[in-house]
């Protein structure tokens, strides 16, 4: 009953086996573990930390608190992101230290940890912590945290603002409002949710004392990200640390950055020579995984008589969670703005956003990060006018689409889209979602009893630019005949290998199961980004692509003595070396080479390529029923402009799952907090 | 510390095992055997599903000495040397994987669930992986998979 096969992607062979290689896989002879000991208050001061218990239990190692922690050098957590508040002001930071000094700030917040022989021992241990609470007032609702009768969380931070941001031109913007014949205005609630990857989050550190580098394994998204992060947390410098995940178990966002868990193990390494392992339990992760979204956005439209768009204007809310840890500024500010007239066109666009605290776990990247949140309430703002005004909905948001001769379009707040063909995308969701037909499915619905609805919405996000001017890749032939190419991008399941792969076998004409992919090889030093806001393939793999151009040079003279033709003759087309009517494969070029001259095959490719504008239509359709309140999903519609296709198995597979977790993000997901003991 | 006996991908295994050691720690910690992932507390996300004596169990939720004398086969057991079993086939050609975390479980749970339902409908496979979760596909390409490699096992001989 068994069967041979190539497998579909480079990725699949370990991964269906059980060969895979994911962090908790990892497991030194001797190596410890360690336990979290978290706040079980989300809002407390700790009045004492008895600890003696935890340290004499059997097996125990060391138990880490702030106080260790800071006299070995640690950091915080980053806050990579800071902005100008809308008068110029600086933004006030509460940056979260490792562990909880004297104030827990939220339920899940690390306040010491164990280190003992075995995960078990650790955890038992750590139940004999003897920790005094003065439990304070606890501030959770993002609404309510700036009123002056909320507690305020940290002594810099008044009102419990972090900063007030704003993105445009308010003048031009209220004068349309003034003149407008319809006005509509809409709060929508982007609720805060986890992104839950299914592998948990885990770190294995281990120390080598001869070199000074501490090897990391952890899932990442890309080295350099998580390298920095966990340097400045640390207090280690980044050249002493490698980072390193064969297998990432999803991301979503959440991998970006060190958390408490990464520095302290680097420190616990460092300071016993022998591997440290953390694995988090899912619980302990609901509560200390940064969580996403949590974003309250209050638009306002204003239309002429005829349903054009005169202005937008968004005043939005921004909770940051407990402290400004990684991206949740960037998310309140940038990507809240830079497309908030969607696929309009708008003549006058201006946000305010606050970012405040609340005793909740903080927020950082999930899912697009903010984008998707603006693009859903751009969309639910138009639809709500033009059912407030008595305009077609459809017709509405066609009147105002930025028109496809318009391009590249610069917004009325000053970002540049590339492109966006919204009436063909439009045309080819209305036809296949049948939304012609819809009527008369409805009253077949209501026939038997149910409600049915149908929902549509355009997007356009910006994909992520970078934090690194620009990305690189190296090629290096080894003397096997495999081409090895090492970036910066490290995949978590989207098949970073397979797609990079393709992308080498059409450029370079050599064959894609002869390319390996690696993420991370220190020894190459490349400037990159990591994976994130949809930009791997064309950011990473356009300097694949120029790898694989420069790689074409440094062939170029061997195919020439391969087919005995003057080098000036010889040109690349379609995947073979031609001249004068004969050709040879790159793969029979280089195959025919001997070892050292194969190994000295190699090139640096780099590319800049700035941010991109996705785009689409998708439209649900959904039954009710009305007795139970369950909702059926009957059909979904996605029509997405991804810009050149790579691997069209592997992007339906991406925007199944992008889909999926839209429809999570509407019916399952929602973090919810309260004060009270209901929710 | 309690000796048990397991069988596991047809090798006999003798292990101490703690009382309160769970089946799935065993297996990945005392018998390297990593292709059992755990990705919850609770029992609800099905990646560390095996077969026990033929029927796909979560082997977080049976203890270690539950199993003394079982017969086990994780992910690592399914293909014979080189030659892949069809659910591992059809998982990879159907694209039913994507990060790969939660596919050892998606696998065996199928495999337990076509050994009691070769030919399932649509709602059965439903039901039948309703124990199993995954992030990353959506699922459509998971439920393609399971019925890829149902009818590959049935087109196959005994």
């Amino acid at each position: 009953m068994n069967a041979r096969f190539t497998p579909s992607r480079q990725e699949d062979l370990p991964l269906i086996t059980g060969q895979g290689h994911f962090t908790a896989d990892h497991n030194y002879p001797g190596m410890l573990h360690a336990y979290v000991i978290r706040s079980m208050h989300a809002h407390a001061r700790i009045t004492q930390l008895n600890l003696d218990a935890v340290r004499a239990y059997p097996g125990v190692r060391w138990v880490a608190t702030a106080e260790n922690l800071n006299a070995l050098g640690a950091g915080t957590i980053a806050n990579p992101v800071t902005v100008k508040g809308k008068q110029g002001e600086d933004q006030i930071q509460a940056l979260m230290p490792l562990l909880a000094e004297d104030t827990v700030r939220f339920v899940g917040q690390p306040i010491a940890m164990v280190f003992a022989v075995s995960a078990l021992g650790a955890q038992d241990a750590a139940e004999l912590a003897e920790i005094e609470f003065e439990v304070l007032e606890a501030s959770v609702d993002p609404d309510k945290t700036t009123l002056s009768t909320a507690v305020q969380l940290h002594p810099n931070a008044p009102r419990n603002v972090s900063v007030h941001f704003s993105s445009g031109d308010a003048e031009p913007v209220n004068a349309a409002f003034a003149k407008a014949a319809h006005t509509s205005q809409l709060r929508v609630l982007s609720q805060r949710l986890m992104g839950v990857p299914m592998e948990p989050r885990a770190v294995v550190a281990i120390h080598d004392a001869a070199t000074g580098v501490t090897t990391v394994h952890t899932p990442h998204q890309g080295i350099l990200g998580m390298r920095n992060f966990l340097a400045m947390a640390s207090g280690a410098s980044p050249e002493s640390l490698k980072i390193d995940a064969n297998d990432v178990g999803g991301s979503f966002g959440l991998r970006g950055g060190a958390y408490t868990e990464h520095a302290a193990l680097v420190l616990a390494a460092r300071q016993f020579g022998c591997a440290v392992s953390w694995v988090g339990s899912r619980s302990e992760i609901f509560l200390s995984d940064w969580h996403g979204r949590a974003l309250i956005l209050n638009g306002e439209i204003a239309l002429d008589a005829e349903g054009g768009i005169l202005a937008i204007r968004f005043k939005d809310r921004v909770d940051a969670g407990a402290y400004n840890c990684m991206m949740s500024t960037f998310i309140g500010t940038r990507n809240l703005s830079i497309t908030m007239g969607g696929v309009y066109q708008v003549p006058a666009l201006y946000m305010e956003s606050e970012v405040v605290y609340t005793n909740t776990t903080p927020v950082s990247a999930y899912r697009g990060a903010g984008r998707p949140d603006i693009a859903y309430a751009i969309e639910r703002l138009v639809d709500f006018a033009a059912h407030e005004h008595g305009f077609d909905p459809i017709a509405l948001r066609r009147k105002n689409f930025i028109p496809e001769n318009a391009f590249p379009y610069k917004t009325a707040n000053g970002s540049t889209i590339d492109t966006c063909l919204s009436g063909k995308l439009l045309d080819r969701a209305l036809e296949l979602s049948d939304y012609a037909g819809f009527e008369k499915r409805r009253a077949q619905s209501v026939s038997q009893g149910k409600y049915r609805g149908i929902g549509l919405s355009t997007f356009l996000e910006a994909s992520g630019a970078g934090n690194a001017p620009k990305d690189q890749a190296w090629g290096e032939f080894n003397a096997n005949g495999f081409l090895y190419v090492y970036g910066v991008t490290g995949p978590s399941g989207q098949g970073h290998s397979t797609s990079f792969a393709s992308i080498i076998e059409k450029a370079l004409g050599w064959p894609a199961d002869r390319v390996r992919y690696e993420a991370g090889n220190a020894k190459h030093k490349l400037l990159g980004n990591g994976t994130g806001g949809s930009r791997s393939l064309y950011g990473a793999g356009s300097a694949i692509l120029a790898m694989c151009h420069k790689m074409l040079e440094s062939i170029k003279p061997h195919a020439s003595k391969t087919l005995g033709v003057d080098i000036d003759r010889l040109h690349f087309e379609n995947g073979v070396w031609v001249a004068d009517g004969l050709s040879v494969s790159t793969e029979t070029v280089v195959d025919a080479l001997a070892s050292e001259e194969k190994t000295a095959l190699n090139a640096l490719g780099e590319a800049s390529s700035g941010a991109t504008y996705p785009n689409g239509c998708h439209i649900a359709e959904v039954e009710i029923d009305p007795t139970t309140g369950v909702t059926d999903l009957l059909h979904y519609c996605a029509v997405d402009d991804l810009g050149q296709v790579i691997s069209p198995q592997l992007d339906r597979g991406q925007v199944h799952g992008g889909v999926v977790q839209g429809w999570d993000k509407r019916f399952v997901n929602r973090w919810c907090t309260t004060t009270k003991a209901s929710c | 510390m309690t000796p048990i006996s397991l069988n596991i991908n047809g090798n006999a295994h003798t292990v101490e095992v703690q009382d309160r050691a769970l089946l799935a720690d065993v297996l990945r910690d005392n018998l390297k055997l990593t292709g059992t992932h755990i990705g919850c507390d609770t029992s609800q996300c099905g990646c560390c599903t095996i077969l026990m004596n033929g029927d796909a169990v979560k082997s977080c939720t049976v203890l270690a000495v539950q199993a003394d004398g079982a017969r086990i086969t994780t992910i690592e057991g399914l293909a014979k040397g080189p030659d892949l079993h069809p659910i591992q086939v059809a998982f990879s050609q159907c694209h039913g994987l994507q990060c790969g975390f939660c596919t050892p479980g998606m696998i065996m749970a199928t495999a337990g669930l076509l050994s009691n339902t070769p030919q399932p409908t649509d709602a059965q496979i439903h039901e039948g992986l309703s124990g199993n979760l995954c992030r990353c596909t959506g699922y459509i390409h998971i439920v393609e998979s399971v019925k890829q490699a149902a009818k590959a096992m049935q087109e196959l001989p005994v």
